[in-house]
């Protein structure tokens, strides 16, 4: 997907997501996480990618396996487990396949999103990795110092909070800092810029978001007239 | 017309605390200027101020003005500064926004809508500049601290900016690297006339280069001139005698002792040589009385 425009591969993210929302058939869902699996390997993504889809895949498997425990049919158990994988799949996708700036700039330029906006949304998504790693840190620094993450369930939420609440409002003020170091670098200054060739629609995209149309016409018409 | 004006410019983040009270600066075209002083002094603040980050992103109140290249900062928006003024924040990491270290460099010039063959060839000529060549496609999240401080600079030095205000741009790096920084600085200084706003503590590392330093404390400028003036100066007050470089405490210490005056040392050798002579000249006058 590294040759489709930032704006094809949001369309994407979005309406296969709402696809997966829409159906309610284990089978019509696997064959989306199929057609999933068949973008990753045609996008050659890096193998750190890989390694968070197979943890998805876990955690997905795991949430089905949950929801069977608690009673619900084996069919819904899989529909939601993979609608969750799905949805995630796609995201980490378009991560992996698209420079966090042209997402910016395809936002910003082409959907009209306020600048604001379109800075949070990709400083987010710019933190995640970071955040994580940092969360890890946290979890060792802990260990080390002979904490064992035993008690309660309100205790070890409560401990969970203490770690997640710094980190939260440290991300929150660093993607501050990016949103204002970015406009000190030209960025969202109404210039033209030279995105021109990353963000632009091609040929392939336009091709690409027909297909996403009649898709998701298909889809509507299968959930709400058949 | 001076690069930087700070007229009579005070500045309160939360609208009663000052931050800066009354700052009175002027940066020359093609200055080299330092500015130092204790934590919480104000000169991250003085840098936000002179990119529009102060008062644009940051609110607060402010009164007087500043002007970059002739422009008021306050009526100006952010991007009309950005164009003539590069700036490198204290917290470098999050002003990186890329995933490659050649897409950082390449971001800044494509938002002055650039040609894509101008970017390539400025990309490599910038990131050799700085020390990172061959690095262009690692992710930006491997590189070390150091590295990550001098793509950051990298980024911004690419665009060619007639002003660069940078805040403490050699904290994450060894002395070398330092060094080296400094040097890189002072050679664009004096061939292309870009005009410096620097924030370093150790003075000692600038003390080559710089032509006018400023030492801030709590908001004010406590003192501010050519090296030669601003350094004795600080040497007679107690909380800001230890800033002064090792070299000019020998210097001013010897001066004292010896109620000689030497010339304005900027560098080690430049301080030999003086003190060489010095010595012989001491021991022929000692001969002589003898
Ligand atoms: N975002 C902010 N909101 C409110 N107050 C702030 C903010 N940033 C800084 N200040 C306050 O303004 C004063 C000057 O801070 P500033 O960061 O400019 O100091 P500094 O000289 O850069 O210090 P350091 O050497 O630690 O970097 C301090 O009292 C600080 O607490
Ligand atoms: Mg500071």
């Amino acid at each position: 997907m590294r040759r489709t425009a930032p704006l094809t591969k949001l369309a994407v993210v979005l309406l296969v997501s709402l696809w997966a929302m829409l159906l309610e058939s284990a089978a019509a869902l696997g064959a989306v996480a199929g057609l999933l699996l068949a973008l990753f390997a045609a996008s050659r993504v890096p193998a750190g990618s890989y390694k968070a889809l197979g943890g998805l895949g876990l955690f997905a498997l795991a949430l089905a396996a949950m929801q069977y425990a608690l009673g619900a049919e084996a069919e819904f158990s899989l529909v939601v487990g993979l609608r969750m994988a799905t949805m995630t799949g796609l995201f980490i996708l378009l991560l992996a396949t698209t420079r966090v700036q042209d997402l910016t700039a395809a936002l910003a330029r082409q959907l009209r999103v306020p600048y604001e906006y379109a800075f949070m949304v990709t400083a987010s998504l710019r933190f995640i990795p970071d955040l994580l790693t940092e969360i890890k840190a946290v979890q060792e620094a802990q260990a080390c110092r002979g904490y064992a993450g035993g008690g309660s369930v309100t205790r070890r939420l409560k401990n969970y909070l203490t770690i997640v609440q710094p980190l939260v409002l440290r991300s929150v003020a660093r993607s501050e800092t990016m949103a204002m170091s970015m406009e000190l670098r030209g960025f969202g200054t109404g210039r033209a810029g030279s995105y021109g060739t990353s963000i632009a629609l091609g040929g392939r995209d336009y091709l690409a978001l027909a297909a996403l149309a009649a898709g998701t016409a298909g889809v509507v018409a299968a959930r709400f007239y058949m | 017309m001076a690069a930087i004006v700070f007229d009579d410019f005070s500045y309160a983040y939360d609208g009663t605390t000052k931050a800066l009270d009354g700052i009175r600066l002027e940066v020359a075209k093609g200055s080299f200027t330092v500015v130092a002083g204790p934590s919480g002094a104000g000169k991250t603040t003085l840098c936000l101020a002179a990119c529009g980050a102060v008062p644009h992103y940051f609110g607060g109140s402010m009164a007087g003005a500043v002007r970059v290249a002739g422009v008021d900062t306050a009526a100006g928006s952010m991007g009309d500064i950005a164009a003539h003024v590069g700036t490198v924040l204290e917290d470098y990491e999050s002003q990186l926004v890329t995933m490659t270290v050649a897409e950082e460099v390449a971001f800044t010039l494509e938002n002055r809508g650039m040609k894509h063959e101008t970017i390539a060839r400025r990309i490599g000529e910038v990131l050799a500049q700085v020390g990172l060549a061959g690095l262009e496609d690692r992710e930006v999240g491997a590189l070390s601290g150091g590295q990550k401080q001098r793509l950051a600079i990298a980024a911004v030095l690419a665009t060619r900016p007639g002003i660069l205000v940078l805040d403490e741009p050699a904290s994450a790096l060894d002395p070398e690297g330092a060094e080296e920084l400094y040097a890189l600085l002072a050679g664009l200084n004096r061939e292309t006339g870009m005009a410096l706003l620097v924030v370093e503590h150790d003075l000692a590392r600038v003390l080559a280069y710089a032509d006018q330093m400023v030492v801030l404390a709590g908001g004010r400028v406590a003192c501010q001139g050519r090296p030669e003036d601003v350094l004795p100066a600080m040497w007679r007050q107690p909380g800001l005698a230890a800033m002064v470089p090792p070299l000019w405490q020998i210097k001013l210490g010897l001066e004292e002792k010896l109620d000689e005056s030497f010339a304005a040392w900027r560098n080690e050798e430049e301080a030999a040589a003086e003190l060489g002579g010095f010595i012989a000249a001491r021991r022929r006058g000692g001969e002589k009385s003898a």
